[in-house]
């Protein structure tokens, strides 16, 4: 067992500041207790040798380390001049009121780290405290930034600054999904989540110091080839052309999807990663829009086929500019409205994020899909058969949905009406748990930082899927509804680490195909689980 | 008249700090929206559950609908009782609400106190010997007055406890934070020693309000040097008044904005309206960001780094 930490620990010089050991980790029931020892797999020495490694038992970044005193030093100054730009209104008007208030008024109550799963799943370990990490860069702030900081920092609690702390808080920051849990908790309304963004952005924008699956293969490739999937708009356009295919065949029902089509009602904006991991997602849209009679349309423009925003995790710089891309397509298409499909964070990122950001003919109205959904389901543009959905059905709430956006009901009036034995979580709603997944988590998986996720981000919920089934027999199939694309990716890996599938019979997917399994007029499920229909798994 | 000028400064101080703090949150730009849910200003349907007015088909062609009374339903008792801590930290809450309730009742006090001074120098009919009005007042000021000294020395003293004695709180406490609380522990002990000693109806409190009140000329101004407890806990409350606003202990006041200026503002950006223009205003701000990718150079604004593709990156 480890020495409790406090946050100038930071700067200590072990190897390893925190390490899970076998047996730490939170319990989970039979029959996943076979990896209740479970630790992270160690990283070869080889593979990080020159890179920053000494936090704990993973690496998000791999960072480079400084090679001289000379570009160590100049690394310190670049970092703290970032620092410094983060409370300029120049340089972070976006955040500058909200950082600042979380900033100064923590009462270091600890009330958060109750409230975050990574801490509590970690089995309590000290540096996943959402108050760590920001009080490490209170610190900082306090005694290099401020005035007569260094005067003080003993009164006000003092930290050593070396190229070490900057590298492990970088790291740190990935180790923390965003997912804010710990800011609705806060008595006094700070938001650690929030520091722990700002950090991220000090990396990023200042030293150019993001993963590279969010900044290189993300947002960079978004903006540059039009999807962080790398999909190019002929791409994108034949992706889509094989799913009406795949459509027809799975379902029986013929679908077209409307490109470009100027002057629709409604621009659907999806995750592109939907086209290429969950078609049945994209192609369960183009069915219940056409079956209701929408106006609606895809873009094939670049950017205007994937409404991802992963800037919304890490640099207001690039998400600025893939929103005004992504509102621009609208404007020129003319549309009435944009419609968000399932994925959480483009939801967040367009719809209120972006709302300060957008003026004038960009500041085109944005909409959840789960809104309009709600209204076909529940005013009956289509008839529904509830039977077919006769299956367990529990649902996940994606943090930017519910937590950011308020967006809860509607996709539980859609599950009551079309799912017989849909059930909650718990918690649920506004104190939902993270798939583990969030803030690019789902996507990260370089060096072991997939094993770290499913042992630690994503294993609250785990137990909470498990928790909402308990009472169902093994062999009968579960369906866990993830209106999320990051969430689902999550999920998936989750299901795929514990064996879930083969031992407890654990499936996933969206909201739209349980909508479109439970339609009366469909010839075929568009969900199966395995290799059987649903309408006969549980027959 | 030491004294009353230490009161009269730290006095001025409080006014001039807290209203620094305030000014200065007042002029800052507007941010983007970080609204968590559940938000209390929605109707009372919506905000048990967490819901927002995006629930809604078409939201921005409808009129808003916000419900004073059920913000007041969530902040009254989330200001006098913490029940934001009841509910998730309750450990906690069995020292931290006696120590702010101990405040606020001080604070009450403060208010009544002068409000009795005011009434005794400006002669008010109503407030004389044995009037009603008279006996209801001293009679509240009794009453919170010792109710918020016991409460806040029991809740001074628990929260040093658990500070010293949890490795959770211990790991992060600074020395400036056993000073705040060692700080306002010392003012409700030598204020309830004060008053056990030879003050129980705590008249010195109203007679040095009756001082201050008329700059150490009214008839019976009281005398902190009479009583050494007396005197350190009116240097020791004046002091605290002028030191809080300086510090995190000003969320006192401060989680004003952190509720409504962040976690609660969801005001949408309609066109032509007050947000949209101060947005347009940032977007003409010049970052100097020093990444390459952000392509910042000092001339370039917002509006134009929004607008282009970022800079390719030399490995």
């Amino acid at each position: 067992m480890m020495k409790s930490l406090n946050p100038s620990d930071l700067a200590g010089t072990s190897d390893c500041l925190c390490r899970i050991e076998p047996g730490e980790l939170a319990p989970l029931p039979p029959p996943y207790d076979d990896f209740n020892q479970a630790t992270i797999p160690p990283l070869k020495p080889e593979k990080i040798k020159n890179i920053e490694a000494s936090l704990d038992d993973t690496v998000a970044i791999g960072i480079p380390k400084p090679a001289s005193k000379e570009e160590e030093e100049e690394l310190i100054r670049r970092f703290l001049a970032g620092l410094q730009k983060l409370f300029e209104k120049e340089n972070n008007w976006t955040f500058l009121q909200p950082l600042m208030l979380s900033m100064e008024h923590c009462a270091k109550c600890q009330t958060c780290s109750n409230a975050c799963p990574v801490y509590e799943m970690s089995g309590h370990k000290d540096i996943y405290r959402p108050n760590f990490r920001a009080e490490v860069l209170r610190r900082i702030y306090r005694k290099y930034v401020k005035p007569g900081g260094k005067l003080t920092a003993r009164f006000t609690g003092d930290i050593n600054l070396n190229w070490t702390v900057i590298a492990r808080l970088a790291e740190l920051a990935y180790r923390c999904t965003l997912c804010r849990r710990c800011a609705t908790v806060c008595p006094i309304g700070v938001d650690n989540g929030l520091i722990t963004h700002e950090i991220r952005k000090l990396f990023s924008q200042e030293m150019g110091i993001a993963p590279k699956e969010i900044h290189d293969k993300g947002t960079v490739q978004h903006l540059k080839v039009g999807s962080t999937t790398g999909m190019t708009p002929p791409a994108a356009k034949d992706s889509m052309a094989f799913i009406q295919e795949e459509m027809e065949e799975i379902t029986g029902y013929k679908v077209e999807v409307p490109w470009d089509v100027e002057g629709a009602d409604i621009l659907l904006l999806h995750n592109a990663g939907e086209m290429l991991a969950w078609p049945e997602n994209v192609g369960a849209f183009a069915i219940i829009f056409q079956a209701a009679g929408i106006s609606w349309t895809m873009s094939s423009e670049a950017m205007g086929y994937d409404a991802v925003n992963y800037g919304l995790w890490y640099d207001d710089v690039q998400f600025s500019r893939v929103a005004v891309r992504h509102a621009d397509i609208a404007r020129r298409l003319k549309v009435k409205k944009i419609l968000i499909g399932e994925c959480g964070h483009a939801h967040k990122a367009l719809t209120v994020i972006a709302d300060r950001l957008l003026t004038g003919e960009l500041n085109i109205p944005r909409e959840s899909a789960l809104v309009t959904l709600e209204e076909i389901v529940l005013k009956g543009k289509i008839r529904f058969d509830p039977g077919r959905n006769n299956f367990p059905v529990t649902l996940h709430d994606p943090c930017n949905v519910v937590r950011a956006m308020g967006i809860v009901e509607p996709q539980r009036r859609i599950l009551r009406k079309i799912a017989p034995q849909f059930r909650e979580m718990t918690p649920h709603g506004v104190d939902n748990y993270c798939c583990g997944g969030g803030s690019g988590f789902a996507i990260m998986s370089g060096y072991n930082f997939a094993d770290w996720r499913a042992l630690v981000s994503s294993r609250k919920k785990f137990l909470q899927i498990l928790q909402a089934f308990k009472d169902e027999p093994r062999e009968a199939p579960k369906y866990v509804c993830a209106p999320c694309s990051n969430c689902k990716g999550a999920i998936r890996d989750i299901f795929a680490y514990y064996h879930a599938e083969e031992r407890s019979s654990l499936y996933y997917g969206g909201l739209v195909e349980l909508i479109v399994n439970a339609m009366a007029d469909m010839k075929k499920p568009i969900i199966r689980f395995g290799d059987k229909p649903s309408w006969t798994a549980t027959a | 008249m030491g004294f009353y000028l230490l009161s009269y400064l730290c006095f001025a101080v409080f006014v001039v700090a807290a209203g620094c703090r305030i000014y200065r949150q007042l002029s800052l730009p507007v941010h983007v929206r970080w609204e968590i849910y559940p938000v209390q200003h929605e109707p009372a349907a919506k905000a048990a559950y967490g819901g927002s007015y995006m629930e809604e088909l078409n939201w921005w062609e409808k009129r808003r609908e916000r419900s004073l009374l059920t913000e007041l339903g969530y902040m009254v008792p989330e200001i006098l009782l913490i029940r934001g801590l009841w509910k998730e930290n309750r450990n906690l809450w069995w020292v931290s609400f006696p120590f702010h309730f101990g405040l606020y009742l001080m604070i009450g006090v403060f208010g009544l106190l002068l409000l009795g001074a005011g009434l005794t120098l400006w002669g008010s009919a109503i407030y004389t010997e044995g009037s009603g009005l008279r006996t209801l007042l001293d009679g509240l000021i009794l009453v919170m007055g010792w109710g918020g000294l016991i409460l806040g020395t029991v809740g001074s003293l628990g929260l040093l406890y658990r500070r010293l004695a949890n490795p959770e709180f211990r790991n992060y406490a600074t020395p400036a934070d056993y000073f705040n609380l060692l700080f306002i522990l010392l003012f409700f002990l030598s204020a309830l020693v004060a008053g056990l000693s030879n003050n129980p109806s705590l008249e010195g409190a109203k007679a040095y309000m009756l001082g201050l009140l008329s700059g150490g000329h009214s008839p019976a101004p009281y005398l902190p040097g009479r009583s050494i407890p007396g005197a350190v806990a009116i240097v020791s409350a004046s002091l605290l008044g002028a030191y809080i606003p300086l510090t995190h202990m000003s969320h006192m006041f401060m989680k004003y904005f952190l509720y409504h200026e962040v976690k609660w503002d969801d005001t949408p950006n309609r066109p032509g309206g007050r947000i949209e223009a101060a947005v347009r205003k940032n977007l003409d701000l010049k970052p100097t960001w020093g990444a390459r990718h952000v392509g910042a150079d000092g001339r370039k604004t917002w509006g134009d780094i929004a607008s282009s593709s970022p800079e390719e990156e030399k490995k």
